[in-house]
């Protein structure tokens, strides 16, 4: 009876820790957000790219683009909110947008294209994802090698 | 007044109390003299050395404090430690492979630890209940040992069976970790949760609270039943034996504790630095963890949590004061990089040699002790005789 009952809070224990585990993978996942002030065009229509657009998210300004600028900014998380101080032209008065937006978990790296998003065009639209671009490497790095970054003790170090 | 009354005869010195008292506060005397020396020729500014030292708490403190529970359980100094760092490690370069940053990225990493550390736990405990009495020695070969079965995990298993994707992870041929993996996305986030900046110094409330939690947990696991079950094997494993307890699985048990602790240590040690290096990340942590620990006053068979912060403050305050006071003392700073390694492995050496000396002594006292009651219950018998 008493190991029927002690398998039984393991195994709840066991769920609690699994559950823990996919909220984390939920959560957590990172990605990073580019955000493009750049000329789309889409089903043959042109969306000319503003004059500046200032991003903010969480409070922080992270990109202050040009036209044909690119921005970045890391997240956590599905849901990405950020506020867009955009001026259409050299002289105008900017105006201010709230964006929330849900990123698609399998993407590390997302470009927004702003003047799409604002025109409010669908997701495929203004969303792509970002690939690295593949770079020549040479086998040159070993297992135990040089060059190892790390404190007085060779554990870690700065990047 | 028998003969065997007195414990020690008159051609022997008794040790005072305070003979006792100085010589288990050696180690951390010494420390206290040469930090004392080197801290005002080395100039830093006491901001900076203050900030340093609590970086340093922050971030070894927990995996330190991994150690206590195998030296409750007589085992000795854990080195093999080193096999719990080793699974944070794989926690965390999976965790960076499938983007999980922050601290969700930290908790799911321990979780993967966690598993591992318990399999390797009780590998390692095993062994070390066959070989009772070097469990030390025993635990340091076998870092090695899983070391060498890391590497083929990492290196060979890690991109071909184990999948990985980023290519910031793999190495360029295809399978295997990197040298270095970042943790950029990851870095400080325990320690910026909740930080205060008392006058200059940066103090990571977070990472003190959850190694103020580890403290009381350990306070409350030796009050519990099973804490009192590896205290009374570390005493004596016979009458823990005779006692009822069973030895092996206790000894088992505390190992287990002690290599799960260790993972979940190295990871936060880790999210601190912000980045690991994946073939030697472990490797020296075993050492400095106990030279540390060592410093701060603890034995081989006695360890309390007040050593593990003194161990903390004076090791890192000489390691932090001495390649700069060597470079003003020789000109070359690397005399004083060498005198820290020198330091570390020679408190080790030193704390081995005290406890092997006391050990003997104890023994030779107890056969001295008991040579002198035979004594005494023949002279009694010869004296009814007579009678």
């Amino acid at each position: 009876m008493r190991s029927k009952r002690q398998i039984l809070f393991r195994a709840g224990a066991l769920l609690i820790v699994l559950l823990i585990a996919a909220v984390m993978f939920i959560i957590g996942r990172g990605h990073t957000v580019y955000f493009d002030n750049k000329t789309a065009e889409y089903n043959g229509q042109e969306y000319e790219a503003f004059h500046k657009v200032v991003v903010t998210v969480d409070g922080e300004q992270v990109s202050k683009l040009g036209k044909r600028d690119r921005g970045m900014a890391d997240t956590m998380g599905q849901n990405f909110v950020m506020t867009l101080e955009i001026t259409d032209e050299k002289g105008a008065q900017p105006h201010s947008h709230k964006v929330s937006m849900s990123l698609p978990y399998s993407m590390d790296g997302i470009i927004i294209n702003i003047p799409e998003l604002m025109a409010g065009l669908p997701a495929d639209a203004y969303l792509s994802e970002f690939v690295v671009a593949p770079v020549e490497e040479t086998e040159s790095e070993t297992a135990e090698g040089e060059d190892e970054l790390g404190d007085e003790f060779g554990i870690g170090g700065d990047v | 007044m028998k003969a065997g009354s007195n414990k020690y005869t008159t051609s022997e010195k008794k040790p005072t109390a305070f003979g006792t008292i100085l010589r288990q506060a050696s180690v951390p005397l010494m420390f206290i003299i040469i930090c004392a020396f080197c801290i005002p020729i080395a100039g830093l500014s006491p901001s900076y050395l203050a900030n340093e030292i609590v970086t340093r708490m922050g971030r070894n403190s927990f995996l330190i404090l991994s150690l206590l529970i195998p030296i409750m359980a007589g085992m000795g100094l854990n080195f093999g430690m080193t096999l719990g760092a080793m699974a944070g490690e794989i926690g965390l370069i999976l965790v960076s492979d499938w983007q999980i940053v922050g601290i969700p990225g930290m908790v799911l990493a321990a979780i993967i630890s966690v598993p591992i550390s318990i399999l390797l736990g009780i590998f390692c405990g095993k062994i070390l209940n066959k070989a009772k009495g070097r469990e030390m020695i025993t635990s340091y070969i076998m870092s090695f040992f899983i070391n060498g079965i890391y590497q083929l995990v990492v290196l060979y298993l890690m991109g071909s069976v184990i999948p990985i994707k980023h290519s910031s992870i793999k190495l360029p041929r295809g399978y295997g970790i990197r040298n270095t993996v970042s943790l950029l996305n990851m870095r400080q986030k325990l320690d910026n949760l909740i930080a205060i900046n008392v006058s200059g110094i940066k103090i990571p409330v977070m990472t003190f609270i959850v190694i103020g939690i580890l403290c009381l947990f350990i306070i409350w696991f030796r009050k519990t039943k099973l804490g009192q079950d590896m205290r009374a094997v570390g005493q004596d494993m016979e009458v823990a034996r005779d006692a009822g307890i069973d030895v092996e699985r206790t000894r088992i048990i505390s190992i287990v504790m002690s290599t799960v602790l260790a993972g979940i240590g190295m990871i936060i040690y880790l999210q601190n630095m912000g980045n690991i290096a994946t073939y030697s990340s472990h490797s020296q942590i075993g050492m400095f963890c106990i030279a540390a620990l060592l410093v701060g006053g603890a034995s081989v068979d006695r360890a309390s949590i007040g050593n593990v912060f003194l161990g903390v403050i004076l090791f890192h305050t000489m390691f932090i004061v001495a390649p700069r006071a060597g470079a003003y003392i020789t000109g070359d700073s690397m005399i004083g990089e060498y005198f820290r390694v020198f330091v570390s492995y020679a408190v080790i050496t030193l704390a081995l040699v005290m406890y092997e000396t006391n050990k003997r002594r104890a023994k030779s006292e107890s056969s001295r002790e008991l040579r002198a009651q035979q004594d005494a219950d023949e002279a009694n018998a010869a004296g009814k005789e007579n009678v």
